[in-house]
């Protein structure tokens, strides 16, 4: 444990010594674990006071996707990855487990409200700047996690193999045939062959159940220790970029850990007002995660999730509709027609979208956080926000005629 | 209450109201098996007229699995045995199921007995255990005698 003088203030009155018959077995389990040093380090942190509110979305979506991971490992319980039982199994559930329609409606509710914190969350943290110095990497892998998240929502999309799977992963396995040079293997390599079948199935559901999380976990454990390690920037609200430098340095001198964050401008070191994490942040937390859950659970009750006809590539008067989440890019295979034409929009586009996503903290390297004076990163972002709404509509008007 | 106390009661409390929200339906779920309701539809096992006295006959039904989804009926031994009590032909059909791990016993034509393979428990013609670790008797089946058709279920009884 470490040197009481050496611990914040916030950590010193927060942990008290345990007595009592356990004491023994918790300082035996202490110094070999080290949890106090843990706990200490996970809970007893301060934060920035003003604007915490907003930054409830990324424990919001650490609760998200831990509600995906326990769910799906209990639909694991029934569903069988096979084209011969995969719909079978989830129509059982459908008509004879009510409360694993529910887990199921959870798993998929919760995709979908995940998808849309996940998007909040990144748009509070662009709005903010907070991607900016010392937290580059904070951005980069919350860019990773949602790439990975993107892959476990189309992969999740394909395993009822009932229509809306099947065809789902004969497009989304097709789109691979248009790399350059190795597209056909890459197509035969996740179908198994060079038509979608049994083995395409087992894939797609081995990338969704162990690939991919085995992906997300770690990278997910890495922006945590980021944002422990530089704490959380909290939004321009809390700095005042014209203080003097007296002021900054009265700032300093009372600083919690993690701040000051280094390296970054002092101005921008050291929030105005801090904040116990716990228990005054996790609140707010608390109550934007339970509101969320309880949508989620209320969605999978009255709402549930589908079942369609088994997939039947015999059937013609079906129309294949891509998840809601993947609408703007099912748009642009249809704006890019023709051989020449259609890897610009399967690859190049996204690509370098993604890829722009990830240079954001390098393209933009002001001190500079408040959005109303960073408008060459405003206009631009709320242009591609625009375009991806705008590539939606546009998907919906050509699927349902709405 | 000070704030501080308030804090940690809404922390506390949300974090019991989402465990309690995503355990409820899951718990449920996997605890779904015990309250499900089960039908145990009457199979046909066959003609027994040419069932000889006092010799254990095997007959192979296919039961319909109906605790899931559309899957192949499995097929399961029950031996038919016809016993002479007192002048009085009595028809048994036992499960082959070893009553003490479930393993598949057989009649065995040496020992004139059933044998089975895993730990040695022994049944007698009857299905009585007479030997090994066996904690029961042979379980039958519920049956159903029309002319010499014989009809059984799913439905186990103890001896």
């Amino acid at each position: 444990m470490a040197d009481e003088s050496t611990r914040s203030p916030l950590a010193q009155r927060l942990t008290r010594p345990v007595r009592g018959p356990m004491a023994a077995l918790y300082r035996w389990m202490d110094s070999r674990l080290g949890l106090a040093d843990l706990i200490n380090k996970g809970l007893y942190e301060a934060t920035p006071r003003r604007g915490a509110w907003a930054y409830t979305l990324g424990s919001a979506t650490l609760v998200i996707i831990a509600l995906q991971i326990v769910t799906g490992m209990f639909l694991l319980w029934t569903y069988v990855p096979s084209v011969t039982e995969a719909w079978d199994s989830l129509n059982f559930i459908a008509r004879h487990d009510e409360f694993a329609a529910i887990v199921r409606g959870m798993h998929l509710w919760g995709a979908y409200i995940l998808f849309v914190v996940v998007g909040l969350h990144m748009v509070r943290t662009f709005v903010s700047g907070s991607y900016k110095r010392p937290r580059e990497l904070n951005w980069i892998t919350g860019v990773i996690l949602f790439l990975l998240v993107l892959g476990l929502g189309i992969t999740g999309a394909m395993l009822p193999w009932d229509q809306a799977a099947y065809w789902t992963t004969v497009v989304v396995t097709n789109i691979l045939h248009y790399i350059p040079v190795i597209g056909h293997w890459a197509r035969e390599v996740w179908r198994g062959g060079n038509q979608v079948g049994p083995v395409t199935l087992t894939r797609s559901f081995a990338i969704h159940i162990w690939l991919l999380p085995a992906l997300l976990i770690p990278m997910i454990v890495a922006h945590l220790y980021l944002l422990r390690r530089h704490g959380e920037f909290g939004s321009w609200v809390n700095y005042d970029p014209d203080a003097t430098e007296e002021e900054l340095a009265e700032r300093m001198r009372h600083a919690e850990p993690p701040y000051p964050a280094k390296p970054t401008e002092p101005a921008y070191a050291v929030p105005a007002d801090l904040d116990e994490f716990f228990p005054s942040q996790t609140a707010k937390d608390g109550v934007v995660s339970f509101i969320l859950v309880l949508i989620i659970f209320i969605m999978a009750i009255a709402v549930g999730s589908p079942l369609e006809a088994p997939a039947n590539p015999a059937i013609l008067n079906y129309v294949p509709a891509p998840e809601w989440f993947f609408l703007p890019l099912d748009q642009l295979l249809v704006q890019f027609p023709q051989s020449w034409m259609i890897p610009v929009g399967v690859f190049i586009i996204p690509g370098l979208a993604s890829m722009i996503l990830m240079a954001v903290p390098f393209l933009d390297r002001s001190p500079e956080r408040r959005p109303w004076k960073r408008p060459e990163l405003m206009v631009p972002a709320g242009f591609a926000v625009f375009f991806l709404l705008f590539e939606t509509m546009l998907a919906v008007n050509r699927l349902f005629n709405l | 209450m000070s704030r501080r106390r308030f804090m940690v009661l809404v922390t506390n409390l949300s974090g019991a109201g989402i465990t309690l929200l995503i355990a409820a339906p899951i718990v449920g779920s996997v605890l779904s098996p015990i309250f499900q309701r089960r039908t145990h539809p009457w199979i046909r096992l066959g003609d027994i007229a040419d069932v000889p006295l006092a010799q254990p006959t095997a007959y192979v039904v296919h039961f319909p699995v109906t605790q899931a989804w559309k899957v192949p009926a499995v097929p399961r031994i029950v031996y038919v045995v016809k016993l002479n009590v007192s002048g009085q032909t009595q028809l048994l059909s036992f499960s082959n199921v070893c009553t003490h791990m479930e393993c598949d016993v057989h009649w065995d034509t040496n020992l004139n007995e059933f044998l089975c393979p895993c730990h040695g428990g022994l049944y007698s013609i009857e299905g009585i255990n007479i030997g090994g670790p066996p904690p029961k008797p042979l379980y039958r089946y519920e049956h159903r005698l029309d002319g010499t058709i014989l009809y059984v279920r799913d439905v186990l009884t103890e001896a």
